[in-house]
């Protein structure tokens, strides 16, 4: 994947960002080809979600720049972003609790396509199909789960950012979510996953990275690394710097 | 019951009025975060133009509605939500200064081209009458039915139109609404311009009613509030039924109150029972959250050289003394200045000191007032122990208001202490044991010994001392225990009661304080005036008050005495300058101030940054910038040793990362 | 049951027994059960939504406990209000910076001490009794110099960055000459070596002056470097307890940082699917 022909859908590049004057993600640089994904592992606070929302552009990179599909997106909005090919579902939850499962969807749903994106929406998950009146937040974590993973196949994205979507769900909840991730992966999105259950993000991944203290520690092959090394760069006791090209 | 239906009527007309209002006014507030004081005036400025266009230049009605509708409406609403997005994080009382300054700009102007006497202006719709066991005017049925199709049609809107759901969600989540690739500004946006057009609609519907004043349109915005709050600032349904009820009820307490006098005034309080009595009851848990605030930083600037001090302190003195035979006839203007600088300064413990808001100032000052007279001419006590007096009555009303304050926090404070302060005006000063009629009350001069009745000159200088002991106590006060759980309850009051400190207490300490020289601001305010009268007390007033106080800086006495000059003295020397610029002139650097605050830009901090380098002020070593933390920690930490030198600091530092 | 957790176990300190914390239906602390004795580090770590926060909040009083009890030196908190748990004796630093920001360093660190002598009285409010001058003083200046902050002294803390403000959080909780010090993920916002440095404070800080330290913490590297024993928590229950190096040994701990999720636990999700379905 080294060849420089291959299409990158995200590119970041020296970026550097955070909350007022603290600084959470520093100096970070990767790449995402067109199709490939990438698990992005790390101990709490190590920068992920603001890595993550750097690139959708919650939170704008005081340095560097973020590119979409090649085209230089860092000072776009959020919202210019999605149009660009973008999905992020944030943690918690990526739902509007207060609106109920259509209303969600609708909103998810390109210009006019409200009844089209209903019908994938449930038959991806049927359980959704069932709920359509309820209020979202009055769901199970799970299910408002597949209705914030819903937008990822909605939306028809290039590349969508998962933030712990599997966080603080029942096993086999996460079983569900995880197989329409892979099945989404089949059809050529890619992925970028934050995720705490290591083995199911190296499953889905073809890459990794382990992040620490806003920079890269670990980063290479998912079939690269076993579970002690990653376990170590985690706890802070692995050499530094010990990188491949992602 | 026949007798109650056409009373029934009319309350369910204006009902329908206030409902529209409130759901104007709870769209843009869940939409936007920032609560619009100046909703009302946002009515008052679409039916005045309506006036202008069908009254004054036979514009076809329909037309000069539409025409207002789009003026007032949607143009007034795009630019508020450009003004809205810098505020919403900003503090509370940074919001109510800000709609409160284009509330008074509105006032100002319409009073200035119209006039403050009220205008009738006949209904633009049928009048005729048609009988269903009691007389309906056929306009009393539009404007129901008006009421209704806009509720519903917002309803409808808002729960199955894609734009509508958006509006709805981006309270819950606005980043979120960014994600799903719609713009969340442009969804805000809508928002206020159909709020903004509501607000006209219900005013110009209201205005053949009430009949056409800057103020009383104004006051739309309190039933709008108190619609708002039985809906809980959240259900627009429940906001338009909540403005029926209260119109329903207001108007039987009118039936009621022809009855027994004991009433009276007791249908123009039905909306603030309603909001005080909600916001009470349900506390800040049960309501829509407010944003995060950020807190203006006080000025720190370091005090000049003690003789350049002295010498200013000196002049000041000398200024004073010769004053009365400067400023000849003006002398009155002074003394009331010093009055208003004595309530400025009471204000200002809350507003600035411990980042509290009181909308109600001005009932603490009538209070006051009425306790100094009846204690010095019912009571003849001596004429200081009546001020003393005075203070100490007004500090119950004090720690009444303290109770919403440890209840309730921000908007919804001001939200409290604001209907409190209509309540008093509109239910308690009518009492017999306040202003009578709405009269006066006698407030006699000081006695001098051996020279009897203080004459002007002699007031003056009585005033000016007891301006002087005031300031005297705020210092001390600000240098004391209590001073420094102020200030730190204004920055983190869960730290504070983390380390020990009961927040209760010293909420309820500050209000009494400030209660307690606002009494006292009562009584020399009326004797300066010669009497005690409710004129210049109103509830607005207090929004002037806290608006004017938020432009003169963050020094307490400093900015309390500019505040007072600027209020009453500067007028008095500008011929030209009458109220209602003056008004205006308030208006825009209120509105101006609270920008620059919200902006987070802190004056002080970009001179010394930018222009004193050389010389710093506030601090005597360097000040730490963030981001640079080389040699902030020392080598050894034990607490026998003291500390070693700076040099040595560098070899042990820290970096700040990759910066 | 070693002998070193016997001896915790009879000193004083902070106990926590059979605590179960229940939000709505859905359980964030299940029957748990640990000790933080004076004189040494406590550590109390877990994945991300394992349930610490709730805990550490049941001991700081920012939430009730449903069933179960905390108790400090023999008082029972249950229901104490915060500024009561100040005055039986436990400080706290917030994850998020609580500082008085318009306020001097020092009139911060003098405030950790202040704000427990003002108490909740009107009267201890308005007027210090005698001496307390001295007293908050002397408190301030070697809790600043104990932290390094006395050179910033005069600075305004809103002004201070991340690490600086960590270090007068932590010099106004020793001022407060607190017996237990509840520190909520000190080291958030810290560089690698910022960390260190705390951690570093830190142990000093309890050598001299023998308090107890509760301290929430995601980071292993601090919670080995610095903690005398540590409890683990996942799904809001205990999952381990022991020594920092057990803890790191640990295929438990291991498992449940890298989330395999066969630990025999299960999310509280499972109850609410079943009742939805």
């Amino acid at each position: 994947m080294s060849s420089a022909d291959v299409r990158l859908i995200l590119e970041l590049r020296g970026v550097t960002s955070g909350y007022g004057e603290k600084t959470v993600v520093r100096n970070l640089s990767l790449t995402l080809p067109a199709g490939g994904s990438l698990a992005v592992l790390g101990p709490n606070g190590a920068g992920k979600t603001t890595f993550l929302k750097t690139c959708s552009g919650l939170l704008k990179a005081t340095s560097g720049q973020v590119l979409i599909d090649g085209q230089d997106v860092t000072r776009k909005s959020t919202h210019d972003r999605v149009k660009a090919g973008l999905c992020h579902i944030p943690d918690p939850r990526g739902i509007f609790p207060s609106l109920t499962v259509k209303e969600n969807l609708i909103l998810q749903a390109p210009r006019g396509g409200a009844s089209a994106a209903i019908e994938k929406a449930a038959a991806a998950f049927p359980r959704l199909g069932q709920r359509l009146t309820q209020t979202a937040g009055t769901m199970s974590g799970g299910e408002q789960q597949m209705l914030a993973v819903a937008r990822s196949y909605i939306q028809n994205p290039k590349v969508v950012l998962l933030d712990e979507v599997s966080m603080g769900l029942a096993p086999n909840l996460v079983d569900e979510i995880f197989t329409f991730l892979a099945t989404l992966k089949d059809t050529g999105v890619a992925l970028i996953v934050v995720e705490q259950f290591v083995h199911r993000a190296l499953a889905l991944s073809d890459s990794v990275v382990v992040i620490a203290r806003g920079t890269i520690r670990l980063s290479g092959r998912s079939d690269e690394f076993g579970e002690d090394e990653i376990f170590d760069a985690y706890a802070g006791t692995a050499p530094q710097g010990a990188s491949a090209h992602v | 019951m026949d007798v109650w239906l056409p009373f029934i009527v009319v309350g369910i007309t204006a009902g329908a009025v206030y409902g529209l209002a409130g759901v104007g006014l709870v769209l843009t507030y869940r939409t936007s975060g920032v609560f619009n004081f100046a909703h009302g005036a946002l009515a008052t400025a679409g039916a005045y133009l309506f006036f202008e266009l069908w009254v004054k230049n036979d514009v076809p009605w329909f037309l000069a509605a539409v025409i207002s509708v789009l003026i007032v409406g949607v143009l007034f609403g795009f630019v508020l939500e450009r003004v809205a997005r810098r505020l919403a994080k900003a503090a509370p009382s940074v919001i109510v200064v800000a709609t409160v300054g284009l509330l008074l700009i509105i006032q100002g102007i319409t009073s200035k081209r119209y006039g403050a006497e009220t205008i009738t202006i006949d209904s633009f719709l049928p009048t005729e009458t048609f009988e269903v066991s009691v007389n309906v005017g056929y306009n009393q049925l539009i404007i129901v039915l008006v009421g209704i199709v806009i509720a519903v049609g917002l309803g409808l809107l808002l729960s199955r139109t894609r734009i509508g759901i958006a509006m709805r969600g981006v309270v819950d989540d606005s980043d979120l609404m960014e994600l799903t690739g719609l713009d969340g500004a442009a969804v805000r946006r809508l928002a206020w311009m159909i709020g903004g057009s509501v607000a006209v609609i219900s005013g110009i519907l209201l205005a053949p009613i009430v009949g056409l004043d800057p103020i009383r349109l104004t006051y739309l915005v309190v039933q709008a509030f108190g619609a708002a709050a039985i809906g809980r600032f959240r259900s627009l349904p429940w906001t338009f039924v909540g403005g029926l009820i209260i119109g329903v009820v207001a108007a039987i307490g009118q039936k009621l109150e022809s009855e027994h006098t004991s009433l009276a005034g007791l249908p123009s309080s039905v909306p603030f029972f309603a909001l005080f009595g909600v916001l009470l009851l349900v506390g800040k848990r049960g309501l829509p959250t407010a944003a995060p605030v950020r807190r203006q930083q006080p000025e720190h600037f370091a005090p000049l050289p003690l003789p350049i001090r002295a010498g200013a302190g000196i002049a000041l003195g000398v200024v004073v003394i010769f004053l009365p035979n400067l400023v000849d006839a003006r002398l009155a203007v002074y003394t009331s200045a010093c009055g208003l600088a004595i309530m400025f300064l009471s204000l200002s413990l809350l507003v600035k000191m411990s980042a509290q808001v009181s909308l109600c100032h001005a009932a603490f000052v009538a209070v006051g007032a009425v306790a100094f007279s009846r204690l010095s001419t019912e009571a003849n006590l001596p004429w200081f122990l009546a001020l003393l007096g005075a203070g100490l009555i007004t500090v119950p009303l004090g720690l009444i208001v303290a109770l919403p304050a440890v209840r309730l926090a921000g908007i919804y404070l001001a939200l409290a202490t604001f209907a409190f302060g209509l309540l008093m005006e509109n239910l308690i000063y009518r009492k017999s044991f306040m202003f009578p009629q709405g009269g006066t009350r006698d407030a006699p001069r000081p006695d001098i010994p051996g020279v009897g009745l203080a004459n002007d000159k002699q007031y003056f200088y009585v005033a000016v001392a007891i301006l002087a002991a005031v300031i005297v106590l705020v210092l001390i006060l600000q240098r004391s225990r209590l001073g420094r759980l102020l200030r730190a309850l204004a920055d983190s009051p869960l730290a504070l009661s983390t380390y020990g400190t009961g927040t209760t207490t010293t909420l309820m300490l500050l209000f009494a304080i400030s209660a307690f020289f606002a009494g006292i601001a009562g009584g020399v305010i009326a004797v300066g005036n010669g009497a005690a009268g409710p004129g210049g007390l109103g509830s607005l007033q207090s929004l002037l008050w806290v608006a004017v106080i938020a432009i003169t800086g963050m020094n307490l006495v400093r900015s309390s005495i500019l505040a007072a000059l600027a209020l009453v003295v500067l007028p008095s020397y500008l011929a030209d300058l009458d109220a209602d610029y003056q008004a205006i002139g308030f208006g825009v650097l209120a509105i101006l101030a609270s920008l620059i605050t919200a902006s987070g830009f802190d004056p002080v901090t970009w001179i010394k940054d930018n222009l004193a380098g050389s010389s710093r002020v506030g601090t005597k070593g360097p000040i730490p910038q963030r981001g640079a933390d080389a040699g902030w920690r020392r080598a050894s930490s034990s607490r026998k040793a003291p500390a070693p030198a700076r040099e040595e600091a560098p070899e042990l530092a820290m970096s700040g990362g990759d910066r | 049951m070693t002998a070193r957790t016997t001896a915790r176990a009879e000193s004083a300190g902070l106990h926590i027994e059979n605590l179960v914390v229940r939000f709505g239906g859905v359980t964030a602390v299940n029957h748990l059960t640990m000790h933080a004795p004076i004189g040494s580090v406590t550590g109390l770590i877990g994945p991300n939504g394992a349930g610490k926060t709730t805990t550490f909040n049941a001991c700081s009083g920012a939430n009730s406990p449903s069933e179960g009890k905390i108790t400090f030196d023999g008082h029972d908190l249950s229901g104490a209000p915060a500024s009561a748990r100040a005055k039986f004796g436990i400080g706290r630093t917030f994850q998020r910076i609580e500082l008085y920001d318009s306020l001097t360093v020092a009139e911060n660190v003098a405030l950790g001490r202040e704000a427990r002598l003002a108490g909740v009285s009107p009267i201890t409010q308005l007027i210090p009794r005698r001496g307390e001058r001295a007293a908050i003083a002397k408190a301030t200046e070697e809790a600043m110099a104990q932290c390094g902050i006395t050179e910033v002294a005069k600075a305004r803390a809103g002004r201070l960055s991340t690490g600086q403000r960590r270090l007068v959080e932590l010099a106004r909780a020793l001022a407060g000459d607190f017996r237990l010090l509840l520190l909520d993920e000190p080291s958030s916002g810290l560089d690698a070596t910022e960390s260190d440095a705390f951690t570093t404070l830190l142990k000093s800080v309890v050598a001299e002056l023998g308090i107890g330290i509760l301290i929430v913490e995601h980071d292993m590297t601090v919670i080995s470097g610095l903690c005398d024993y540590a409890y683990v928590l996942d799904f809001g229950q205990l999952l381990f307890e022991g020594l920092p190096n057990d803890v790191l040994t640990s295929d438990l701990v291991r498992k449940a940082y890298l989330g395999t999720e066969d630990l025999g636990i299960h999310a509280p999700d499972d109850e609410i699917v079943e009742a939805n379905a």
